[in-house]
């Protein structure tokens, strides 16, 4: 019998050098995790009732078919080493420069120029419960992915006022024991909302001006839309078939924010003018600790009035437009932290 | 400004400034970051690398 709150987990920072590589110790780093719940296994069985010649229509065989692997939630508050993690293996194509700190430049890769092709990097996640000689769970999931990340920012105090939460794939591979011992839980160095330096979307300054009070919240998404990694060589363990590979599909970036109205609002305007505009915005802590997202060229697609908590609201619903030479979207990160997606 | 080195698709080794103006740009173009290359070597298969001070010069005519 064992508490939740000894579960453990690590997972690689650095990236697998292949889909069925492990990532070695030296690339774990080891979090806390706000999603209480460990990585589930799921082998799947099949069994023969649909095969006529039986004389019945009852099964009588089972027949070990595949891992089905359900997505998994690494849910932490908004930090520089998670931001750019989750930034990094959700988006594919990442530079990184300094010396510490180091900032990530990051996009999200093309298929044609990907060295991967439509793969992005692979990563392995570990879990423990008292490791050892009588561990209650201790093994290593090795092909990681990232489907795709929340990243909210609302009006409260302290670290959950920014959250980023990451959905995670695997293959079906694992080792067990892990052969991996953690690391000390790391210090990240998180942000909240009140360390937002920059707040800038389609034209209009919600940091400044008149509009410095409007802001609500907002919530910016990525999903990959995996597709099915089940194919002739996709690989086996324990006698079930494994994902060999995680490809994306039609990418969706999201962002939804909610202002407050007052007059001369021109979220409308710009809505029903379609206008087009970057959008910014910055978290900064100190100078090793910042994050950036630079949104190419926004538009609005929806902006539905509303109430929020007593206050008159619009929610506006982006559209991040493919700019033909900045793309869609750049997330710069500067962190304490090397060797991110590296 | 640091710089770092990127590679095309094809090929072709730039040093350039890693600011987000530079890069972005070409990691949208499929720039990929690539190690520096060893003084006075070529990596296989790529082109030489062209010094970010050389294309700044290139820029100004």
């Amino acid at each position: 019998m064992a508490n939740i709150n000894e579960l453990l987990n690590g997972w690689g920072f650095g990236k697998q050098t292949a889909i069925g590589t492990a990532n070695g110790s030296a690339a774990i780093w080891r979090h806390t995790n706000l999603n209480t719940r460990p990585w589930a296994k799921v082998p799947v069985n099949e069994d023969d009732r649909a095969e006529i010649g039986k004389g019945h229509e009852f099964p009588t065989q089972l027949f070990k078919s595949h891992y089905n692997m359900p997505t998994y939630e690494i849910s932490k508050y908004a930090s520089s080493e998670f931001l750019a993690w989750a930034m990094s293996f959700s988006l594919g194509n990442v530079a990184v420069s300094g010396s510490g700190p180091y900032t990530y430049t990051i996009v999200p890769a093309l298929g044609a120029t990907n060295p991967t092709g439509l793969e992005l990097p692979y990563f392995s996640f570990v879990q423990q419960i008292r490791p050892g000689g009588s561990a209650i769970l201790d093994e290593m999931l090795v092909g990681c992915a990232v489907k795709g990340w929340k990243l909210s920012i609302k009006n409260s105090p302290g670290r959950a006022s920014a959250m980023c939460s990451a959905e995670c794939v695997t293959t079906g591979q694992y080792t067990s024991p892990s052969g991996i011992t953690l690391p000390a839980v790391y210090s990240p160095h998180e942000f909240n909302a009140g360390m937002i330096s920059a707040l800038t979307f389609n034209g209009v300054n919600y940091l400044s001006g008149g509009s410095a009070k409007q802001f609500v919240s907002m919530e910016a998404s990525w999903e990959n839309n995996f597709r099915p990694g089940f194919f002739p060589g996709s690989g086996s363990q324990d006698g079930y078939q494994i994902q060999g590979r995680f490809e994306w599909g039609d990418r969706v970036f999201g962002v939804q924010f909610v202002v407050r109205v007052q007059a001369g609002s021109t979220e409308y305007s710009n809505l029903i003018n379609l206008t087009t505009g970057t959008a910014t915005f910055t978290m900064t802590r100190d100078t090793n600790n910042s994050v950036t997202m630079l949104i190419q060229k926004m538009g609005f697609n929806v902006a539905e009035l509303g109430n929020t908590d007593g206050i008159v609201t619009l929610q506006i619903t982006g559209v991040q437009l493919y700019d033909a030479t900045n793309g869609l979207v750049t997330v710069t990160v500067t962190t304490p932290q090397t060797g991110i997606c590296q | 400004m640091d710089s770092i080195f990127m590679r095309s698709p094809d090929g072709e080794v730039k040093e350039v400034e890693a600011s987000v103006e530079k890069l972005t740009p070409l990691m949208v173009a499929g720039w990929i970051q690539v190690p520096p290359p060893k003084a006075g070597s070529t990596a296989a298969g790529s082109k030489p690398a062209t010094p970010a001070e050389e294309e700044t010069q290139h820029g100004q005519h």
